[in-house]
């Protein structure tokens, strides 16, 4: 069932979906490395707050920056794992053509939606660089750089969900990732 | 439209969306911008993008990874099948000794691990076949472990407290505390029933166990107790006040690669990839409904849904006690369908202010949720660790899996029951060790 457990496609698809999958799986690494890297800020900041006995001024924001962006960054590696969890009670229960039906439209809804929050991301982000918007902590950091992991994570989940429209409709993907013999 | 109707209205086709398949988060988002765009004008969408980072823009978030790092790099390695070993070596001379061990390696693995797929996995692979080979019933073998492994989200540190904790802006340690004595209770009336229907079903055997020498008994216990040693020491420093959960997560987090990489030889590049991929796929799927539940939330908020909502059940003059039953069935049934984090994150801002006016507790009643939810990891249709069962053990039908956890399921029962009559159960600890809530 699809709550919790995803099944993992770790194969490459052929043609472009394959080269979206591998930009995918780079974000992916991109994502895990931030989370390393704030396993090892967060240690740092103990040591040096704890044992050095000093303050610290930028080790609070950076990791939480961090980890903004290796969720966003990581949302479509994680599309491309199947990893997003869903309810697949009435996929289960349909037969293969309004099964492929369903697929379609859930996943140009996802593509709708993500797309808005693309156009509106952008923007956001634009805003940001464009009045040149700092952070109000000492450290001051300019919002832009934060901020642009909301349009690069979104563009590049809009782009994995293309490719798993386009591998739906053209049969190399099962809907739903389900197995055809439970037909 | 009132908006009350307009809630109505909402939950329905919220059930609609996440029904057809689509990812959790996004048909979050996408019911949240059909309800702005069409009650609130095209221009409430420009705010989405802002909102989603807010939500993420909160330090207490990182504890999610980092503890999802500490039971990735614990499930990878054979530190379940040593706990379980150790345990059955130490506790041979209890009667039905081995059923006992399994609950009891579930309830330190899901200490240790914070998932109950992952306890399930971690104990199962090596319990359900010594189980049944020592003449367990099939339903107990399986039963007990299906229902152990939902430890992993009551007993500390547990993510789904974690996730609470931050939905409702309520203390983590505390909540952690809180899951201590009610996840103890559970491990109490699971080894009661497997012991008493290992009894029932004749199995005479299998309760006599084997045993073991004392040096056998000693010599597995390097391999099991450094992990046990960074759980006692992040739940030390977090609650000695060193640290924040986050921060101390962290700690534990490289503790535990550390030591998988060098206790349990952990250094094939391609082994700890598979660890981090697992670790990022689950901490991006956690936080990405995170930020889309922040999202609905907004939504509902400035729809002025959650505050209606609030008010009419103040104007229903009902008992508390027939509130919070519904909101155990309400609670039950979103558990069958949606997996916990999203119904925390749904339910429990809603739930929340409403739980509080009518005078419960928020740490028992995150307790009680827990409970619910695990019952929802036991049942079908979504039942993620029957399937987790299923996978570890496919000779024994899904049938069969569900007729064992069906009495743990009545145990859970009990022990909300219990929870119910004694509160204590829930706030004695916290209160104990923290002071009185605030």
């Amino acid at each position: 069932m699809a709550a919790g457990i995803p099944s993992t496609t770790s194969g490459i698809r052929p043609g472009w979906p394959g080269q979206v999958d591998r930009l995918s799986t780079l974000f992916g690494w991109i994502s895990a490395g931030m989370i390393v890297v704030s396993v090892l800020i967060t240690c740092q900041m103990i040591f040096v707050r704890a044992v050095l006995g000093q303050s610290t001024v930028w080790q609070t924001e950076l990791v939480t920056y961090l980890m903004v962006a290796a969720t966003l960054l990581g949302l479509p590696y994680v599309q491309k794992l199947r990893g997003h969890v869903n309810v697949d009670l009435i996929p289960l229960m349909l037969r293969r053509g309004p099964r492929k039906a369903l697929a379609i439209v859930t996943l140009s809804a996802s593509m709708l939606i993500i797309a808005v929050m693309l156009f509106y991301g952008f923007e956001f982000w634009h805003k940001a660089w464009a009045r040149n918007w700092k952070s109000e902590t000492i450290w001051a950091v300019r919002l832009w750089i934060p901020y642009a992991a909301v349009p690069a994570g979104l563009g590049m989940l809009l782009l994995q969900l293309a490719a798993d429209l386009w591998a739906t409709i053209n049969g190399t993907d099962k809907p739903f990732n389900i197995a055809e013999e439970k037909d | 439209m009132d908006p009350l109707t307009l809630g109505a209205l909402l939950a329905v086709i919220t059930v609609l969306v996440l029904f057809s398949g689509v990812s959790v988060a996004v048909g979050l988002i996408i019911v949240s911008a059909g309800f702005l765009m069409v009650f609130d004008g095209l221009r409430s969408l420009q705010l989405l993008p802002e909102i989603l980072f807010g939500k993420l823009d909160n330090f207490a978030l990182l504890s999610i990874p980092m503890f999802i790092i500490m039971g990735a790099s614990i499930a990878s390695t054979r530190a379940g099948a040593d706990l379980y070993e150790a345990l059955d070596r130490w506790l041979t001379r209890v009667p039905g000794g081995l059923v006992i061990s399994n609950l009891g390696a579930c309830a330190l693995f899901a200490a240790m691990s914070g998932s109950s797929p992952a306890t399930c996995a971690a104990i199962g692979k090596m319990g359900i076949p010594e189980m049944r080979k020592r003449g367990y019933p099939d339903t107990v073998a399986t039963g007990s472990i299906a229902a152990g492994g939902t430890l992993g989200i009551l007993i500390p540190p547990s993510v789904t407290m974690i996730v609470y904790g931050i939905a409702t802006e309520t203390s983590i340690g505390r909540l952690f505390l809180a899951g201590v004595v009610p996840g103890l209770l559970l491990v109490t009336l699971f080894m009661a029933w497997s012991l008493y229907d290992t009894w029932r079903k004749g199995s005479a055997d299998a309760i006599a166990g084997r045993s073991y020498s004392w040096r056998e008994r000693f010599e597995i216990m390097p391999r099991v107790l450094p992990f046990l040693l960074i759980i006692m020491g992040v739940l030390y420093a977090m609650y000695g006040g060193l640290a924040t959960p986050s921060e101390t997560a962290a700690v534990g987090a490289l503790l535990c690669m550390v030591i998988a990489i060098i206790i349990y030889k952990l250094w094939s590049p391609k082994l700890l990839w598979n660890v981090l991929r697992d670790s990022t796929r689950e901490s991006v799927m956690i936080l990405f409904i995170i930020g889309a539940a922040g999202v609905f939330s907004y939504m509902l908020s400035s729809l002025f849904i959650t505050q209606s909502i609030a008010a009419w059940i103040g104007t229903l003059d009902v008992n508390p006690w027939v509130l919070m039953f519904f909101i155990n069935i309400f609670l039950l049934v979103a558990g069958f369908f949606l997996p916990p984090v999203a119904v925390i994150l749904m339910a429990a801002p809603i739930l929340l202010p409403i739980v509080i006016s009518a005078g419960f507790d928020p740490y028992w009643f995150a307790v009680i949720l827990t409970i619910n939810m695990e019952i929802g990891l036991i049942t079908p249709p979504v039942g993620l660790n029957l399937y987790v069962i299923n996978g570890i053990a496919p000779e024994i039908s899904l049938r069969t899996i569900l007729v064992g956890s069906m009495p743990f399921v009545g145990c859970m029962v009990v022990a909300i029951l219990l929870l119910c009559f004694f509160p204590g159960l829930a706030t004695w600890l916290p209160d104990l060790i923290m002071g009185q809530a605030v």
